[in-house]
């Protein structure tokens, strides 16, 4: 990284009155990610926020934030009606005010990025403070858990676009499970609650609807990858995201063998993370 | 340390010398100069005719560059010559020159990405230390970045190139090829202001252009059949303006340049880099340096891009990548010393970079 | 008697404030609705059919985006009030929003809604205005008092979300072994059930509301 993050561009109405103003959660290069409240501070969720883009003809930019919310939106409101589980879509503007983009409100997911539980994990191991004989059945329950979900969103003729570890999120478990507790007091990381919970499908941005095989190959391609260069010690795991993915719908089965095709043309690029 | 280059991978034939200072520092171009076949208007350029081109300007600008220079054959540590990316029988003519200089003069030959020769070269003359590369021309349309000794690509056209796509509208437009199409696409925009609608095709960090060449195509031709019917011509939905072929050229621009700043800032976004580096010869287009600019601003950051003199192909970037891999040790024997239309941005390893 | 609520909602202005009042037992909605249609500027209320009305956050929901879309002078239909019926709908046709979710002659649970666009109109004087205006039972206005009184299956033909939330529907799978798995983010007892489905139809409808017919 060159420095701390880029500018912000400050957002816009009607979060000009919110208080207290929305924590900024990760800046994309199209989007920022707020986490703010809905109509009432007990209902807390996620603010997505598409900045109109000066480079842009205007004419243009009004037309891309406008498709790109409502892509993503009817993208999520399709997948949660038909039990793909995502966050929902509460409100959204995709008009904008004419210079400041538009916005869409999501219900906020609790938990971490699976990314984030996988390197938290590996790290422990490294270091040898957690022995557990439950991290390796917790981490293919994981995979498996992942292929359903997957699964399920390819079955409805969504794929998404995007599809790494940073945008798959691990809720916390419905029922409070004992903590382990690490012996550093610097953080009190919570070892044995690490790997259960609900898969939540998260970032549609560059979502859309598809019943080809390709794109379905595409999505997992991508996913394998990412287990690839970030999680190398979570790699052979993968093999159960593939078995459950392959019972978990009908055409999965084709998906899988136009993987191989996608793989044999191989690294067609070598991206890093 | 001195290096000749010798660029022809499509219709320009460059020669250029470069040294690079023993103490470091700064390398000086000794010479640089250029010679571009020009194809008659409406028209491509043909690998035949332009490595004929080449073949019959190649010993007269090798000539003229070492004169410039001042320096004698002697002087000079190696040979650099483009192996590829680029059409095929043009790029074979050059290697030819490059071997038969070689071996008259006993010099070394070093085999350059034509590619890598654009990015060495904008790095050297603007300074950028570690830039988000975007690399535009009549044959490429690559984001790359570096990491780990390659130039990665992170995001790239999936069918034309975004100088082919500008191209063959001007030749839709029979516009002139002289001194480039894209140039006179640009400056035809400058005239433009309407925003006709067509498609935009980003994917990710990968954009595709065919679809809009097609679309923007069948409004040319609208526009042609409507010509006559003077002011119940065809008019802009929004403004009520009469559409002119002015108003395609902007069109075209500014949603192509959209989409390459786009997939741009995405690659910047994933590497958190703030500098941003345009090589290629559609690098050479104002518009396309403005919007690059805004949004590396807006980021907090900047743009670095080069004048036609590097932009657009030329010797002398052949020279300072060769001369870069030459001083590592590397040189490509006379057996090896091919060329090739395709040839990864990736596939070099990056050996003189930390 | 339950009284007037006053609501300031998120993100919106703190003079822009939320007056809701819920009534039962309504008697002279045919008078209520003849106001509407005739465009007696005193009766420029949101009155929706509180049979319709899912939630408070759904009913909320549909005045963020209302006065939203006042704020920015985006407005569709008359006003900012006709605006929140018209919010409710999953579609653009607005007769169609304010015949489906706007009171009707036969209303007898009412929910009505007023902004305060203007300083001069506040708590006092509209909870003046409906007392004498209204003839019905005011009750509070909450979920479990909505829940008494709404008709989720005509909710749900409303917005074509037929099965969504439900038992058995496409958010619960069986696996082949014939157990039941759970893609939902709660599992347990009838009552969390019931809870889960209520909240599945909410995001559901919530999701449609804000698409408005874009899908």
């Amino acid at each position: 990284m060159d420095g701390p993050s880029p500018p912000q561009p400050p957002l816009p109405a009607p979060f000009t009155h919110t208080h207290p103003a929305p924590t900024l959660l990760t800046q994309g290069a199209e989007a920022l990610l707020y986490c703010t409240y809905f109509l009432t501070p007990s209902h807390p969720c996620a603010l997505k926020y598409r900045p109109s883009k000066p480079y842009r003809n205007p004419i243009l930019d009004k037309r891309l934030t406008r498709h790109r919310i409502l892509s993503e939106a009817r993208t999520l409101v399709k997948c949660r009606r038909e039990g793909v589980s995502v966050p929902g879509v509460l409100a959204l503007d995709a008009e904008g005010d004419g210079v400041s983009g538009g916005w869409m409100m999501m219900e906020w997911v609790e938990g971490k990025t699976v990314r984030e539980v996988l390197v938290a994990g590996a790290k422990r191991r490294k270091e040898g403070r957690d022995d557990e004989d439950g991290w390796e059945e917790g981490v293919t329950a994981l995979m498996g858990k992942i292929g359903r979900a997957v699964g399920r969103m390819h079955e409805v003729g969504v794929v998404h676009g995007d599809l790494t570890t940073s945008n798959i999120m691990l809720g916390p478990l419905a029922a409070p499970q004992q903590n382990g507790v690490t012996t550093n007091g610097e953080h009190m990381e919570q070892v044995g609650e690490g790997l259960g919970g609900e898969i939540v499908l998260i970032d549609f941005g560059l979502a859309g609807q598809s019943l080809q095989d390709e794109d379905k190959a595409v999505d997992l391609y991508v996913l394998e990858r990412a287990f690839g260069s970030t999680h190398p010690e979570a790699e052979e795991g993968f093999q159960e995201v593939l078995k459950v993915y392959e019972e978990s719908y009908k055409g999965a089965k084709v998906v899988l063998k136009r993987l191989e095709d996608v793989r044999m043309r191989g690294r067609k690029r070598s991206l890093l993370g | 340390m001195i290096s000749l280059g010798l660029e022809g991978s499509a219709n320009k034939l460059g020669v250029g010398l470069i040294q690079h200072p023993k103490s470091g520092g700064p390398a000086a171009i000794l010479s640089n100069i250029r010679h571009t076949f020009v194809s008659p208007p409406g028209e491509g350029f043909l690998p035949k005719d332009t490595a004929k081109h080449h073949r019959s300007h190649v010993i007269r600008l090798v000539k003229q560059a070492i004169k410039e220079a001042g320096v004698k054959v002697e002087d000079i540590d190696c040979i650099s010559y483009t192996r590829g990316p680029g059409m095929g029988a043009p790029l074979q003519s050059v290697a030819i020159a490059a071997r038969t200089l070689a071996l008259l003069w006993n010099k070394s030959l070093v085999g350059v990405n034509h590619c890598i020769g654009h990015i060495e070269m904008g790095r050297e003359i603007t300074g950028a230390s570690n830039p988000v590369v975007l690399y535009v021309s009549g044959g490429n349309t690559q984001v790359i970045a570096y990491a780990s000794q390659r130039y990665r690509i992170f995001g790239e056209a999936l069918d034309i190139a975004v100088g082919n796509c500008l191209d063959r509208f001007a030749r839709t437009l029979r516009i002139s090829n002289d001194p480039a199409p894209g140039y006179n696409i640009e400056q035809m925009a400058k005239k433009g202001g309407c925003l006709v609608d067509l498609p935009y095709a980003v994917k990710g960090m990968d954009c595709s252009f065919s679809g809009i060449l097609a679309s923007i195509d069948i409004l040319a031709e609208k526009l042609e059949k409507r010509k006559g019917e003077g002011e119940k011509g065809w008019r802009d939905e929004g403004t009520g303006e009469l559409v002119t072929r002015e108003d395609l050229c902007f069109s075209l621009q500014e949603t192509v340049f959209a989409m390459l700043v786009e997939i741009t800032e995405r690659a910047m976004a994933h590497v958190g880099s703030r500098q941003v580096l345009i090589v290629g010869g559609v690098g050479s287009n104002e518009r396309l340096q403005e919007m690059m600019g805004i949004m590396a601003r807006d980021r907090g950051g900047s743009v670095f891009a080069t004048d036609e003199r590097f932009c657009i192909d030329n010797g002398i970037m052949i020279a300072h990548a060769g001369l870069l891999a030459y001083r590592t040790g590397e040189v490509t024997r006379l057996e090896d010393s091919t060329c090739t239309q395709r040839f990864r941005t990736d596939e070099v390893f990056v050996k003189w970079r930390d | 008697m339950a009284a007037l609520q006053t609501l300031h909602l998120a993100h919106l202005p703190p003079d822009l404030a939320v007056h809701v009042a819920l009534y039962t037992d309504v008697r002279n909605a045919s008078f209520l609705r003849d106001q509407l249609l005739q465009g007696n500027p005193d009766f420029e209320y949101a009155l929706v059919d509180a049979s319709v009305i899912l939630s408070t956050t759904h009913a909320l929901a549909a005045v963020f985006r209302a006065a939203n879309d006042h704020l920015k002078g985006r407005l569709k239909s008359r006003n900012v009030h006709s605006e929140i019926v018209f919010s409710l709908g999953a579609n653009n046709n607005i007769a169609q929003s304010l015949r489906t979710f706007g009171i009707t002659p036969t209303t007898t649970n009412l929910l009505a809604i007023k902004l305060s666009t203007d300083p001069s109109i506040t708590s006092s004087t509209i909870s003046e205005h409906l007392s004498a205006s209204i003839q019905g039972i005011q009750v509070e206005f909450n979920d479990a008092k909505l829940a008494g009184l709404n008709n989720i299956a005509k909710i749900r033909k409303l917005y074509k979300l037929g099965g969504v939330g439900e038992e058995g529907s496409k958010g619960k799978r069986r696996r082949k072994d014939g157990t039941v798995e759970s893609s939902g983010l709660v599992d347990g007892t009838a009552a969390k059930d019931a809870e889960r489905e209520r909240r599945e139809l909410e995001v559901a409808i919530l999701g449609l509301m804000a698409l408005r017919g874009a899908v």
